[in-house]
């Protein structure tokens, strides 16, 4: 169980981790199909890039932006003694 | 009875199970085939292809039947995360998903993509910011979530009312694609089926409710995921030698760039704010594939993806799901599970949307009109596809198809055998049923529990709550199969707008209601109905073509409008009581009792000594 003095630090830190995987996450949604049409011209796989990236891409990096979620928070549950008892 | 904290029991013949799952459905689909060359009635084969798998869904979840609450409600708490994943992955993609985005990925190239990546958003925004704190409060519903949140019954009522909008919205669109699918495979009119797909729900969800949605969706999913991979591989190794179609249509992909170019298909510039993407109707192949912004601009694409997101996030059928997970980090685990299974999935008709462009591309284009290949032919006789013959040499725009047929149109084209076309549709049923089954159940509970329970706190006695809860659950599913008979709505605009409204009623509320602990009642009250309604008017001005804003946009306005309201309303009034504030800290730390299942357990216990007295 956490501690009542450990609850401020615990949510700072939670917050910042947060926005350390949503916002980048967010950033290159919003940018990939903007520059689509000029990675076009290059080739990965066989894909037309710009279109890899959209298609293929987010979804590599939604994944990896969740496991790396997954990862950190914990980390920052057990470190703050946060987490649950199994 | 179970007790409440300490199930954390998963099953541990789970994958087991799903293996024989897996393999009745695969040997279902070769028995088939054998049945078919050894010359049984097509009509015999339709059949089959049709009711064994639901048959097996709805037997799934008859066999999880259960009288227990936490059981019925949240399927004991002890599905783990890959499972819990896989069901919101199929419910989320669903019947919609699988078939309209197909025929828009063929139709509209990578235009189509804003709703795949809003979709992916949604999930990781859902799995950062809302789904652990919503696993750690335990409500079975987000208007459950809400109320208790705020200790507030009239924002449990407000809430339930208004999410019971696109609720009905997505039973709707997803009953009228699986009923459509379902008609299409045995010849029969759309309305009996419709009457089968009703019958089936409620059968497969009435006796377990969350317990039967949790078992019978994962089948549901992995049927779909295999019906679908099934002709993806064949035709990817006809084509690239490769049975990975999800990462070999490359090449192919490139191939038909370089046809379009020969084609001479024009490169539009849009506004930014242009959003055409293909309704019901045939429409002509005019876009090219790998370009982006040739039928949707780039603001419109962006603020799709973001709005498509926020709705997702919060999607009430879909988040429920992750108070299923055996603890916090599970719920955040199911997410990522569910990310995986939306892309495989996405990625495979996608590519069965590449494949198909290209035999276009290689089969029709530049022929004359008399000497088309005979499915074509088939296929235009039967309305899902046409051509204006009237040039010597058929250019590619001159080809029109139905966007909903593109999925079917695929194994056909390929000449793959009838019953990998059957698989196809199979696996669209099963994408519907799971995503029919989720919404619906989504519908019901929210109906007994939140709007005919809702102005009461006290817990019921399980007897009567699982019995208004069964009918309520059929009272829905008949309700979305009347809406889907009598609304003739295109399926993917009723998505849209359902995500887009729970985006603008929820979303803005749900997250304040988790990161900022001093949101008062009145500020949620305020945020949802603002929300709600200036989303209603937006998609009424965009329907009407008011301000040339399309009306799946409609969350741009109405998401803002919701958070201004939100925060000035809160502003005004004196700080939340001291009990919320508490209740807001125990939410955030995953450690410890889930919220609503120790309420349960102490008004079990005080229920209990008042009978000892």
């Amino acid at each position: 169980m956490i501690e009542r003095k450990e609850r401020k630090p615990y949510w700072r830190h939670t917050k910042l981790q947060m926005l350390a995987s949503l916002l980048p996450f967010l950033m290159v949604m919003i940018v990939f199909p903007l520059y689509a049409e000029r990675l076009n011209s290059n080739k990965f796989l066989g894909f037309p890039l710009g279109y890899f990236l959209v298609g293929h891409g987010l979804i590599v990096i939604a994944i990896f932006t969740i496991a790396s979620f997954v990862n950190r928070q914990d980390a920052v549950d057990h470190w703050h003694g946060a987490h649950e008892d199994t | 009875m179970t007790t409440l904290g300490g199930t954390r029991l998963v099953n541990p013949r789970l994958g087991t199970y799903f293996g024989i799952f897996v393999s009745a459905f695969a040997s279902l689909v070769i028995l088939a085939l054998v049945a078919e060359q050894l010359g049984a009635p097509d009509l015999v084969v339709r059949w089959i292809m049709l009711f064994a798998p639901l048959a097996l869904y709805a037997g799934i979840g008859v066999a999880s039947h259960t009288n227990d609450p936490a059981d019925y409600f949240a399927a004991g708490r002890r599905v783990p995360a890959f499972f819990a994943g896989l069901g919101i992955a199929i419910s989320g993609v669903g019947g919609v998903g699988v078939v309209c985005l197909t025929g828009l990925f063929f139709i509209n190239g990578l235009d189509a993509w804003c709703i795949v990546n809003g979709f992916v958003a949604g999930l990781v925004v859902c799995a950062i910011m809302v789904a652990p704190y919503f696993r750690k409060f335990g409500a079975y519903t987000v208007s459950s979530y809400l109320g208790r949140r705020f200790d507030s019954r009239i924002v449990r009522i407000i809430s339930a009312a208004v999410l019971v909008v696109p609720l009905l919205l997505v039973v709707t669109a997803e009953l009228k694609v699986g009923a459509a699918a379902a008609a299409e495979l045995t010849g029969r009119p759309v309305i009996e089926m419709s009457v089968v797909f009703v019958i089936a729900l409620v059968a497969g969800l009435a006796a377990g409710g969350m317990r039967s949605l949790s078992w019978a969706g994962a089948a549901a999913g992995l049927a779909a995921i295999l019906a679908l991979a099934v002709p993806a591989a064949i035709v990817a190794t006809d084509a690239t030698n490769l049975p990975l179609a999800q990462f070999s249509h490359g090449p192919v992909l490139r191939a038909v760039g370089r046809m379009e170019n020969v084609q001479g298909l024009p490169i539009p510039i849009l506004s930014p704010f242009a959003f055409d993407l293909a309704g019901t109707e045939l429409e002509a192949l005019t876009r090219r594939m790998s370009h982006p912004f040739g039928s949707v601009g780039p603001a419109s694409y962006i603020l799709t993806a973001l709005t498509l997101a926020a709705g997702v996030a919060v999607a009430p059928w879909l988040l429920p799901r992750v108070g299923t997970a055996p603890g916090v980090y599970e719920a955040r685990k199911s997410l990522g599970w569910a990310v995986c299974v939306f892309g495989v999935l996405i990625l495979t008709t996608s590519a069965m949307a590449v494949f198909l462009r290209d035999i276009v591309l290689e089969q029709l284009a530049g022929s004359s009109a008399t000497q088309l290949p005979a499915w074509f032919t088939t296929f235009a006789g039967s309305g899902a596809a046409a051509v204006d013959g009237r040039l010597p040499k058929l250019p590619l725009s001159s080809f029109s198809f139905k966007r909903d047929a593109a999925l079917f149109a695929l194994p056909i084209a390929a000449q793959l055998p009838a019953v990998i076309v059957y698989l196809t549709f199979a696996g669209a049923i099963a994408a519907s049923f799971a995503a029919a089954a989720a919404s619906t159940l989504a519908l019901g509970t929210l109906i007994a529990e939140d709007a005919i329970y809702g102005s009461r706190w006290e817990i019921l006695a399980q007897g009567p709550r699982l019995a208004v809860t069964r009918s309520a659950i059929a009272m829905a599913a008949s309700l979305g199969a009347a809406f889907a008979a009598l609304l003739p709505a295109d399926p993917l605009k009723l998505m849209l707008w359902a995500i887009g409204l729970t985006g603008a009623a929820a979303f803005p509320v749900v997250v304040l209601s988790i990161w900022w602990k001093r949101l008062s009642t009145l500020g949620a009250i305020a945020g949802i109905i603002s929300g709600f309604v200036t989303a209603v008017l937006a998609i009424l001005a965009g329907e009407a073509g008011w301000f040339g804003v399309p009306s799946t946009l409609c969350g741009v306005f109405a998401i803002p409008v919701s958070v201004a309201t939100a925060i000035i309303v809160t502003g005004l009034r004196p700080a939340p009581a001291r009990h919320l504030l508490e209740m807001v800290r125990d939410m955030r730390v995953p450690g410890g009792e889930a919220v609503y299942d120790r309420e349960l357990r102490l008004a079990r216990l005080k229920r209990r000594q008042a009978s000892a007295n």
